[in-house]
């Protein structure tokens, strides 16, 4: 009995495992399609030049200063909403469920608007930790109320972010100088984002994705289900908690530095889910690889799109996102929780 | 209690008939001028205005151009991007006024401009900000003009034309002629050093986002008094977009050094107050744009007042602009 059992799981592990590798392949790849592809054309060899030898050219400070943080940011932030994505769809049990379902994107966004009305106007880092608090408060909020079930933690962070999304919005109406504030920073994007501090909140995310590894053999378990886990041993409760930090720390931090790009987080579990399966260890790291290459390649299409100027990476992602759900849903069906 | 019910249901249908007769008084059908009219061309097509207007409502772009041009008023919508160019006089006028509409156009209060009991509406605001407004409602009310601009240089030729729709004409052209001898003194002082220099503008609005900044030629709304004192803007947008978009782009900051390299002047665009706006802050603190030739040789020079849509606020464009570049003089 046991040889039978082993053999195809060890099967599983080994596609999971060639997956993986071929996934941190193309990673690499659009990695370095990203710091070599932009609106200013330049060539390969100076690339590498800038890379390794640089002179302090123009082309130089393009690549070292704009391309090579803003591949970083693209990574972190992929990774991040990708891992987060996994976690919330695990804990709540949904499908369709996302980070922003929380409230954490509406909370900081609800906080950006508030901290514009107030006249807190600081650049890149006040606006960062603005976003860092309202994630942060809207999550404490919707875990208080809605900490008993998972429905009920989905039906509360759906109704504060209903409620918060109402009133920024009329605060943008009565006041038109925190609309123009709001309307950069409400569509993600990677651009620009390299002169803002990005040290701590990428540190942060690293720390959180370490965290969602060493928990998530523990989400296996509250993946079976509540009853099934309490009688395999597991504290529902603290795992549920934990997963909540996490995913306010990613998501969090992510929106943050980025603004919102709501796709990723739903669509990276999917596309994991068709390699990793069941297992949430192999789901996050799965997701900690798609999501990047996600948001990279989407970033990439945001630079070329236009004779000149760029496309926000968030409209690249739901257009690019999108048809590729779609696609793998009609394609291989909905994958199960 | 067959009877109250029959009253009832009597005085109902006398109310239904007297709400009915009261909004049946022909307040959908075009308001006809009295006295002397003409017949004006304006972007909504030819209408019947009259001659001399005595009750005139303004909205956007007129509102600073009829202020100044000595319009009979009686109700303007808000202007807070016009405030700080406005002379005391200019500004004690639209203080007084009655606001009958926001900043933009779906702010607009029917209901006040009604009781303005105006002879003349003239809406200045662009072509598809229209769809915007309820032209019916306010032609029910009295004639309506809309007179918006497309090219933002082409400030002069439209307050020119919103001043005649109103019949202040006299006013503008004196404003006007004192535009053009400042500028014309100013463009002397300059005439052997700018005309020969290759300039480039740094500007501030639209569709400014991180990442990118706004680069204005010749005809756009940060140079184009600049032209008037003889500075030239070189280059062209890659693709024309209509209207602003004829004269300015926004390309990657990856652009900086290709789009700004040749230039031997760098203007910018700054708030009222002196503070710099976000998107050209993004764009000073750049490493790009410290390489750049121009800041290199120290001739970057930030511009107050760019949003001047009348004359008389041009001519504050005009000395500001003066005072930045005088060092040139000196170079």
């Amino acid at each position: 009995m046991t040889t039978v059992h082993t053999a195809p799981a060890r099967s599983r592990s080994g596609a999971r495992t060639a997956w993986f590798v071929v996934a941190i392949g193309a990673l690499a790849a659009v990695a370095v399609a990203s710091v070599g592809v932009g609106a200013h054309a330049i060539a390969p060899a100076d690339v590498l030049r800038a890379l390794f030898t640089p002179t302090g050219t123009s082309d130089d400070i393009v690549v070292r200063h704009i391309r090579a943080p803003r591949a970083l940011l693209a990574v972190g932030v992929g990774a991040a909403l990708g891992v987060a994505g996994v976690l919330v769809q695990v804990i709540s049990r949904n499908a369709l469920a996302e980070p922003g379902v929380l409230g954490v994107t509406t909370g900081a966004g609800f906080a950006i608007t508030v901290g514009s009305a107030a006249g807190f106007t600081a650049p890149a880092a006040g606006e960062l930790a603005l976003a860092v608090v309202g994630a942060v408060l809207a999550t404490a909020v919707v875990y208080a109320v809605g900490r008993g079930s998972p429905l009920r933690l989905v039906l509360t962070g759906v109704a504060l972010s209903s409620v918060l999304s109402g009133v920024s919005l009329g605060m943008r109406l009565l006041l038109p100088d925190v609309f123009d504030e709001y309307r950069f920073w409400s569509v993600g994007s990677l651009a620009g984002r390299e002169q803002a501090p990005l040290l701590v909140p990428l540190l942060v995310i690293g720390a959180a994705l370490v965290g969602s590894v060493l928990l998530s053999r523990q989400l296996n378990a509250v993946a079976l289900g509540e009853t099934m886990a309490r009688s395999l041993g597991s504290n529902v409760a603290g795992v549920r908690l934990g997963a909540l930090v996490l995913i306010t720390v990613l998501a969090g931090s992510a929106t943050a530095i980025a603004g919102p790009i709501l796709f990723v987080g739903l669509i990276v579990p999917h596309l994991a889910r068709r390699v990793a399966g069941g297992s949430v260890p192999w789901l996050v790291a799965h997701a900690a690889v798609l999501g990047p290459i996600l948001l990279l390649t989407s970033d990439v299409g945001s630079r070329v799109l236009l004779p000149t100027g760029e496309v926000p990476v968030a409209v690249v992602t739901a257009f690019l996102g999108g048809p590729v759900l779609i696609w793998a849903v009609r394609r291989y069906g909905a994958a199960p929780l | 209690m067959p009877v109250p019910r029959l009253a009832r249901a009597v005085g109902a249908l006398v109310l239904a008939a007297g709400l009915t007769a009261g909004c049946g008084s022909g307040s959908d059908e075009p308001s006809a001028p009295t006295g002397a009219t003409r017949v004006f061309t304006a972007d909504n097509g030819d209408i019947t205005i009259p001659a001399a207007p005595k009750r005139v409502i303004a909205t956007g772009y007129a509102v600073p151009a009829l202020l100044e041009a000595g319009a009979p008023l009686v109700g303007i919508s808000t202007w807070r991007r016009g405030l700080p160019m406005m002379t005391p006089q200019t500004r004690a006028a639209y203080d007084t006024l009655a606001k009958v509409a926001g900043e933009s156009a779906a702010e607009t209060n029917y209901e006040a401009i009604a009781q303005a009991e105006p002879d003349l509406i003239v809406i200045g605001v662009p072509k598809p900000v229209l769809a915007d407004i309820e032209l019916e409602r306010l032609r029910a009310i009295a004639p309506v003009v809309a007179l918006g601009p497309s090219l933002p240089s082409g400030w002069r030729e439209l307050s020119r034309r919103q001043a005649d729709a109103a019949g202040a004409l006299a006013t503008f052209d004196t404003v006007r002629d004192a535009y053009r001898n400042k500028t014309r003194g100013i463009a002397a002082k300059y005439a052997g050093v700018l005309p020969r220099l290759r300039c480039a503008h740094l500007g501030a609005y639209g569709e400014i986002a991180n990442g990118n900044f706004q680069r204005e030629f010749n005809g756009s709304w940060g140079t184009n008094v600049a032209q008037d004192l003889g500075a030239d803007y070189y280059g062209q947008v890659k693709v024309k977009g209509g209207g602003s978009k004829e004269v300015s782009e926004y390309p990657s900051i990856e652009e900086l050094p290709s789009a700004f390299g040749e230039a031997e002047v760098i203007t910018y665009t700054i708030a009222a107050d002196g503070s710099t706006p976000g998107g050209v802050r993004y764009v000073l603190d750049s490493p790009l744009w410290k390489g750049l030739s121009a800041v290199k040789a120290g001739r970057v020079y930030p511009l107050r007042y760019t949003e001047a849509t009348t004359y008389g606020s041009a001519m504050a464009t005009a000395d500001a602009v003066d005072k930045a570049l005088e060092p040139l003089l000196n170079s």
